[in-house]
C-alpha cells in the first residue's frame, strides 16, 4: 500500500555551501534532503521510499562544533510503498520455479507464491513453464492478484520480502 | 533469593529480568504451558521456517493451517504442541501498524502525484544534483498499472461515506485498489468489513455504482471483453476459488 508520511529530518549543509543566502540556501537544503531521502532506499517502518512531495518548514540551523557544518532540522510529506499482511495486491509474475513463482509489485522483487497456495494449480514444465488449472495459468509477465501473508524485512539489503497466497475468492491471474 | 543454576522454574510472581528467565519463558511456551505473566513482559516474536526458496523467517501464520485463511500474530505462540485458540483472521490492521504521522493513500491518489512529479523531469534533471530514489520508477509503474480511475479526488469522496458505518481509512484504501464490482467480492477481500455486513451491503451498492462511473475506459473495456469470452466462473478474469 501507498504511504503519505510526514517526517522530521536533520538536513546537514557542508560548510562550503553556507555561503548563499535566501533561495540558494534553501535550494541547498532541499537538494540535500532529497539525497538524503535517495540514499535511505527503504526502512523496515514506512516501506520504500519513493519521493518528497512537500517540504512543510525548515527550522533554525544548528552548528556543529567539530565540523563547521550547519544541521537545519526540516519537516517534509513523502510518499513511501509497504506491503502488509492481510493486505490485497497485483503482481507480475518474473520467475517461474517447480515449488513456486516468484512476483514483483512495485518496488518489492522477491515475493513468492507457492505452490502450496495456490489450489487447483498444477505445475508444468518445458521451455515456458508454467503453473495452471482448468480455466487460468500463471507464468512469466502474467499479472496475478493475491493475500499478503507475511513480510519480512532484510536489515542488510535494506528490503522487504514477502509471501503471499491465491486461497481465497476473487484471488488469482488477472486479464 | 534465586539464582540462575539452581533448577529451573516456571516464572514467579518478582519481575526479574535476566536471560535465564526468558529461557525459561520460551521453553515453557514451546513446551505448550500457557504463563501468560511471563508474557506479557515481553512481546516475544516467535517465527516460523516457512518451506520454499526464500527460507529464513518471516512475520507471518502457522504453516499447517494452508486450507483455511491463515491465522497469525506477532505473539503468536511456537506451532508445535501449542494450546490450541483459533488463530485469528488474516486480515488488514494496518491502523494498528502505521506510525503516527503516516496515512494510507489510495493507489489512483499516489499515481497521481508520482505521475506528476515525472512529468517535472525535464526540468528537475536539469539540476545535475537532483536526486531520485531508486525505488521511484518501479512505484510508478506500478501505480499507473492498478490506477483504476480517471478521479482520485472523487473516489475518496465516494468511500468517505462509508466512514459513518466504521469503514477505516486502510479499508477504504483496499476496495478503491481492488476496483471490486460486486458487494460479495468487497466482503471476500476485505474480511474484517464481514461483521458489518448487515448495514454495510446497502451503502457498498451505492458506493461501488459511483466507483464504477470513475473507472477509466480501457478497464472497463477489458472487463467487457472477459465478459464476452463466457467466463461464468470468473469475475474481470479472474480465477474464483471455492
Amino acid at each position: 500500500m501507498f504511504l503519505k508520511v510526514q517526517l522530521p529530518w536533520n538536513v546537514i549543509i557542508p560548510a562550503e555551501n553556507l555561503d548563499a543566502k535566501g533561495l540558494l540556501l534553501q535550494r541547498s537544503i532541499i537538494i540535500r534532503l532529497l539525497e538524503d531521502f535517495a540514499a535511505r532506499k527503504a526502512t523496515k517502518d514506512l516501506g520504500y521510499y519513493l519521493a518528497v512531495t512537500t517540504l512543510e518548514s525548515i527550522g533554525e540551523g544548528r552548528v556543529r562544533q567539530q565540523t563547521g557544518d550547519v544541521m537545519f532540522p526540516v519537516v517534509f510529506s513523502g510518499i513511501t510503498f509497504k506491503l502488509y499482511r492481510g493486505e490485497i495486491l497485483e503482481g507480475v509474475v518474473h520467475k517461474v520455479l517447480k515449488h513456486g513463482v516468484f512476483l514483483r509489485c512495485g518496488p518489492v522483487e522477491n515475493i513468492y507464491l507457492s505452490h502450496l497456495k495456490m489450489p487447483g494449480y498444477s505445475y508444468m514444465p518445458g521451455e515456458n513453464p508454467m503453473f495452471n488449472d482448468k480455466v487460468s495459468r500463471i507464468e512469466k509477465d502474467i499479472v496475478v492478484r493475491f493475500i499478503v501473508i507475511g513480510t519480512k524485512w532484510l536489515e542488510a539489503e535494506r528490503e522487504f520480502q514477502a509471501l503471499v497466497s491465491l486461497e481465497g475468492h476473487y484471488l488469482g491471474p488477472v486479464s | 533469593m534465586e539464582k540462575g543454576g539452581k533448577g529451573f522454574s516456571l516464572p514467579t510472581k518478582t519481575a526479574r529480568k535476566s536471560s535465564l528467565k526468558s529461557t525459561t519463558a520460551k521453553q515453557a511456551s514451546l513446551k505448550g504451558k500457557d504463563d501468560s505473566s511471563a508474557k506479557s513482559k515481553r512481546a516475544m516474536k516467535v517465527q516460523f521456517d516457512i518451506e520454499g526458496s526464500l527460507g529464513g523467517k518471516f512475520e507471518t501464520l502457522p504453516p499447517k493451517d494452508s486450507s483455511k485463511w491463515g491465522k497469525g500474530d506477532k505473539t503468536a505462540k511456537g506451532g508445535k504442541g501449542s494450546v490450541s485458540k483459533p488463530p485469528p483472521p488474516l486480515e488488514l490492521k494496518i491502523e494498528q501498524e502505521l506510525p503516527e504521522n503516516v496515512k494510507c493513500m489510495m493507489d489512483c491518489e499516489a499515481a497521481d502525484i508520482l505521475q506528476g512529479i515525472q512529468d517535472q523531469m525535464t526540468i528537475l534533471s536539469k539540476d545535475p544534483e537532483f536526486k531520485l530514489p531508486p525505488s521511484f520508477d518501479r512505484g510508478l509503474l506500478y501505480a499507473k498499472r492498478v490506477d483504476h480511475y480517471t478521479s482520485p479526488p472523487s473516489v475518496r469522496q465516494v468511500l468517505q461515506t462509508l466512514k459513518k458505518y466504521g469503514v477505516s481509512d486502510g479499508e477504504m484504501c483496499v476496495i478503491a485498489n481492488a476496483c471490486p464490482e460486486l458487494v460479495d467480492e468487497v466482503f471476500a477481500l476485505v474480511p474484517s468489513l464481514k461483521n458489518k455486513r448487515s448495514k454495510l451491503s446497502e451503502p457498498l451498492k451505492d458506493v461501488l455504482g459511483e466507483l464504477a462511473k470513475l473507472k477509466k475506459s480501457t478497464s472497463l473495456e477489458s472487463q467487457m471483453k472477459s465478459a464476452d469470452a463466457g467466463n461464468p466462473g470468473n469475475v474481470g478474469g479472474l480465477g474464483v476459488v471455492d
